[in-house]
């Protein structure tokens, strides 16, 4: 089939996956929190960062596929098409999060409380960065400057389908936007990592975390990449999407992988052997009140994908690159859960006049939901992948799923690894 | 190798789809194939032969988990056991700091067996002289060669006229 | 690789109406005259450089390192910041080689071979200065890791400097085995020309290869592997080498960008100086049809992304500078930029930053005077990005009395330039020995890329409009 039609299936599934998602963020509210409401506002900025990175790294990836006059993904590129046309979503997400540093009802980010920052040097010498005014303006604009990347490379795209004729105008268009695109979000993707998740823990810092947390994206992009089109698929569309694309995504997801893992031990391992104090406490942290995280990141986000992966007939088999597909994008869920939920911990126990030693479980504040995801987390995860299908397939609905006069698409359709 | 002695019936090509449709009708007519000469790898070629997938990887695995063992193990029991030292204030059984040369002796490992295991089992090596048939294989024609040894006149008539139905410029036979 | 399906819009990547013995004869052709005047300029100019540089590494050893400028605190000067930059001019050719392969980019087929051996010739360059620089030369043994009677003694395997020779030994025997095999092939089209004692040296080196089947499906078996193995390795390699800095506490060293950052840097380097090699090489040995512009626009492409990248790591590390709030650190990059060593870092941030910046523009990227003059830049500027990371950094560390300057004696120049001539005498030898471009590949590619099947967007464009234009 050439064009997606939502069915009431699709759309009831997802209403109901949002439904719970929904139930789950009120009944942490309600229910399972401090009077922080730490662990809501975790939950609630946790999903949305990971789902606005996967949105992003889809631009990212087809911006430079388009550059670098790739051909092979053309027979589903509507599927990171309408990815990255879920960054107007995301973005509302985080604009609720920069306004709650304003008007106080979340306490995230311990840089955002004057009487913290008033008794705290370090906080003081950052605050030209780390301020509410900045972080809500830098949210709109990178973030606007994001959607409207996305919405131009769309729009080509689909006036090519309408207008393309020989002379690939539309194509060189899309070359220098896609082109743009790359230093445009390399750099501010940087920024915003830093402003949304790194300063989080406020008094650390590490050059590589931003690569770091986008590479992070970049493997659950391509992992739910593969979950939907595989689901799609099953449904009867992509009828063209063949076993070479799926071994090419199964290489990317393997390759990106070991890089996600690389640049995992070059930070550990730099940090480790410099044994610096201001930096090691962040692992230390880590390794010590939250450690089925720390080394289960390990383990799913590198061991099953490069054990099971490493043969090339694992990757051309739709069941196993499903089950990869899954747990590795749970790993990565994890690794963005591990990278907030400790510095926000540590920060609500500060603010509550908790002294701060690390043994977080002897403060009497529950930690449920905190040194490992619980069910109200799996909830709102479930809420906002609900969210991110239904926006999702409403755009792939709105234009034909394989792009008629896309210069690539003959090569496309005989793709052959 | 002195003893060998086969009588090869071949024909040359001058172009791989030419080639490739040939070697399709030959496994048609049930003739069997000693060897396809090209000078590049054509696309299809191994499917045609039927040739059993390569299994190189397979060697380079092998040698690399050989040569991770190696490096792990190896330094595990030179600083916990047989030197320890204590270096940076580091402990003896240094984990992250194992890593960097575990991953490079896996790589050489496995680069130099499967390297070795290549030219070994393809009888290839420095100063390895094998029977070539054809001085332009390596430059611009492909080749379909056939063993005639024990051939009767028969069989060789039906091969050498396959060879020319196909498109073979020429036909000839070689003693190696 | 995919069938023989090209999309229209693609550019073909081998010009001239090409036959598969054309292929042959244009690219042995140089190993099968007698070099030229120029190369004969070339290649005494370059002997000359090797041999000076052989008298001072001779003189190191003999008199020591008291024949540098070393001294408290700057304890490398110019043999680190060479030795890095050799090597991360080697990184481009096995990225070519490897990455490029995985990518299926078939662009990779014209500077493979030539970009490949550059990388060897790039690590024996590099491997020398760790070599010469211990001071006692004749013990250099004691870095390998075998069961001896000094105790027995072993390397330390903490260290990141020994994990360097390992990486190093790894990177040097593996980029050999893989040009080799791809070489194997190659040599055997020359051995099959060959007469008399030409004939026998070239069947030593190829090895007995038949052309049959079953070995080349090996081949590209091997080739996909090894190229499976070298990415991760040429990451791994400049990011060893990062580590000799990284994991120090010194301010501007210690930062966890380094690894990826020196690896972009090293792609960044490595392709400038095969762009230098190839503007020269297709110009001389007169292989500009195989050698296109759409190969040294695609190279300058990926000069502008990775000189990119390298920018935005400059940028974070001087965010970072400021966000940590860190005096030491601070002071490190406020020095780079305005201590002693200025000069050096604006001719980085011009050379690294600024300057490759002109390649946006695709009528510059298409243009080889352009090409040639900013691959010599970038160059220079990543020479200066690594004497700017350890001149300046060990120049001013934490004790205000200990500060010193740094200028390198005339043995050290020496030498550099003597790795200059190694590294040139290889390369001029290697073109009259071996075909610098991959011929089994090339004609691999022709079907889907020579000009007689693809004709190119612009000629496409072109055709529409006179079909167009002929409507009645």
């Amino acid at each position: 089939m050439k064009t997606l039609t939502i069915s009431k299936n699709h759309r009831t599934v997802c209403i109901a996956m949002m439904a719970i998602g929904v139930l789950s963020l009120l009944a942490t509210f309600f229910g399972a929190d401090d009077e922080l409401h730490t662990r809501f506002w975790t939950n609630f900025l946790h999903n949305s960062v990971f789902f606005t990175g996967i949105a992003l790294m889809a631009l990212f990836f087809m911006a430079a596929s388009i550059t670098a006059w790739a051909g092979w993904y053309v027979v589903f590129k509507r599927v990171w098409e309408a990815f990255s046309l879920f960054l107007p979503v995301g973005l509302v997400l985080m604009v609720i999060v920069a306004i709650g540093n304003y008007v106080g009802y979340h306490h995230l980010y311990h840089w955002s409380d004057p009487e913290s920052v008033a008794n705290d040097a370090l906080l003081q010498g950052k605050s030209g960065f780390l301020n509410d005014n900045w972080y809500l303006l830098s949210t709109l604009i990178i973030g606007g400057l994001w959607y409207f990347l996305a919405r131009k490379i769309r729009s080509l795209s689909l006036a090519e389908d309408e207008q393309g004729e020989n002379s690939f105008e539309h194509h060189r268009k899309m070359r220098i936007y896609a082109a743009a695109a790359l230093p445009i979000v390399g750099f501010t993707s940087a920024a915003m990592i830093w402003q949304w998740v790194m300063s989080i823990d406020p008094h650390w810092y590490s050059t590589l975390f931003a690569w770091y947390t986008a590479a992070s994206w970049f493997v659950a992009m391509i992992c739910i990449t593969i979950l939907i089109i595989l689901y799609l698929k099953a449904q009867g569309y992509f009828e063209n999407f063949n076993r070479d694309h799926l071994h090419d995504l199964g290489k990317l997801l393997f390759a990106f992988s070991i890089f996600w893992t690389y640049l995992w031990f070059s930070q550990y391992m730099l940090i480790w052997y410099g044994n610096v104090g201001e930096e090691t406490g962040y692992f230390l942290t880590r390794i010590k009140d939250y450690p089925i995280l720390f080394y289960g990141n390990l383990l799913i986000n590198f061991a099953l994908p490069f054990l099971v992966l490493l043969r090339n007939s694992t990757k051309r088999r739709n069941g196993t690159m499903i089950f990869v597909a899954v747990v590795v994008f749970l790993g990565h869920w994890m690794d963005i859960f591990q990278l907030i939920k400790p510095g926000a911990l540590h920060t609500a126990h500060e603010l509550a006049g908790h002294a701060h030693d690390g043994a977080a479980a002897e403060h009497g504040t529950s930690v449920t939901g905190f040194i490992f995801p619980h069910i109200l987390e799996l909830g709102t995860l479930i809420g906002f992948v609900g969210l991110f299908l239904f926006v999702v397939l409403t755009i792939l609905s709105k234009a034909s799923l394989e792009p008629a006069k896309d210069p690539y698409l003959q090569e496309s359709l005989h793709h052959h690894v | 190798m002195a003893t060998k002695n086969k009588e090869i019936l071949f024909g040359i090509y001058s172009d791989e789809e030419e080639l490739l449709h040939a070697v399709h009708k030959a496994n048609d007519a049930h003739l069997v194939i000693w060897d396809v000469f090209s000078p590049f790898p054509v696309h299809g070629m191994d499917e045609a032969l039927h040739l059993s997938e390569s299994r190189l990887h397979i060697v380079g695995f092998i040698f690399g988990l050989l040569g991770t063992l190696t490096a792990f193990l190896g330094m595990t029991w030179i600083f916990t056991s047989d030197w320890p030292i204590i270096f940076g204030g580091k402990p003896y059984w240094s984990i992250p700091a194992f890593i960097p040369i575990t991953f490079e002796l896996t790589v050489l490992f496995s680069s130099i067996g499967m390297v070795v295991v290549f030219y070994t089992i393809s009888g290839m090596g420095p100063g390895v002289t094998n029977p070539t048939l054809h001085d332009r294989i390596t430059d611009d024609k492909f080749c379909i060669a056939f063993d005639a040894s024990n051939l009767s006149e028969e069989e060789i008539d039906k091969r050498e006229s396959f060879l020319k139905d196909s498109g073979a410029e020429e036909i000839s036979t070689k003693v190696i | 690789m995919s069938g023989h399906y090209t999309s229209p819009i693609r550019d073909p990547l081998i010009e001239g109406n090409k036959t598969y013995h054309d292929i042959t004869v244009d690219l042995v052709a140089a190993t099968e005259r007698a070099p030229s005047r120029a190369w004969w300029i070339a290649f005494g100019v370059s002997v000359s450089f090797l041999t000076l540089g052989v008298i001072c590494m001779l003189i190191t050893i003999w008199q020591g390192i008291t024949s540098w400028n070393l001294n408290r605190t700057i304890g490398w000067g110019w043999d680190i910041t060479n030795f890095v930059w050799w090597i991360g001019i080697g990184h481009a050719g096995t990225l070519i080689s490897a990455i490029l392969l995985l990518f299926r980019q078939k662009w990779r087929t014209g500077v493979n071979r030539a970009a490949e051996a550059m990388t060897i010739f790039a690590v024996i360059c590099a491997a020398i200065f760790p070599g010469i620089h211990v001071g006692r030369i004749w013990v250099v043994f004691f870095f390998f890791p075998y069961p001896n009677t000094r105790g027995p003694l072993w390397p330390n395997f903490n260290s990141p400097l020994l994990w360097d020779v390992f990486a190093i030994s790894t990177y040097f025997t593996v980029s050999l085995l893989f040009w080799y095999t791809g070489l194997v092939p190659d040599f055997a089209t020359v051995r099959d020309r060959a007469k008399g004692l030409r004939k026998k040296f070239y069947n030593f080196l190829s090895f007995g290869w038949t052309g049959s089947a079953k070995h080349w499906q090996r081949w590209e078996s091997l080739s996909l592997v090894l190229a499976g193995l070298a990415t991760p390795l040429v990451l791994s390699v400049h990011t060893i080498v990062s580590f000799d800095f990284a994991t120090s506490v010194i301010p501007g060293w210690h930062t966890t960008i380094f690894p990826p950052y020196f690896v972009a840097g090293a792609i960044f380097s490595g392709f400038a100086m095969v762009l230098t090699l190839m503007v020269i090489t297709r110009h001389v040995l007169n292989i500009k049809e195989y050698i296109t512009i759409e190969h040294i626009e695609s190279m300058n492409k990926v000069i502008l992304v990775t000189g990119t990248i390298v920018g935005v790591a400059y940028l974070t590390e001087l965010f970072i500078a400021w966000y940590s709030g860190y005096v030491y650190e601070q002071f490190a990059f406020f020095n780079r930029a305005l201590g002693p060593y200025w000069w050096a870092y604006f001719g980085m941030m011009a050379c690294n930053v600024l300057s490759p910046q002109v390649f946006w523009f695709r009528k510059i990227r298409r243009n080889i005077w352009w090409t040639f003059f900013m691959s010599i830049f970038v160059n220079i500027g990543m020479w200066f990005e690594r004497f700017v990371i350890i001149g300046t950094t060990l120049a001013r560390d934490y004790l205000p009395s200990s500060w010193s300057y740094y200028v390198p004696s005339f043995v050290e120049i020496g030498i550099f330039l003597g790795t200059l001539g190694i590294f040139f005498t290889f390369y001029l030898l290697f073109t009259r020995v071996a075909p610098v471009v991959a011929i089994a590949e090339v004609k691999h590619i022709l079907k889907s890329s020579g000009d007689q099947y693809v004709h190119g967007h612009e000629q496409a464009s072109a055709t529409a409009e006179v079909v167009e234009g002929s409507q009645p």
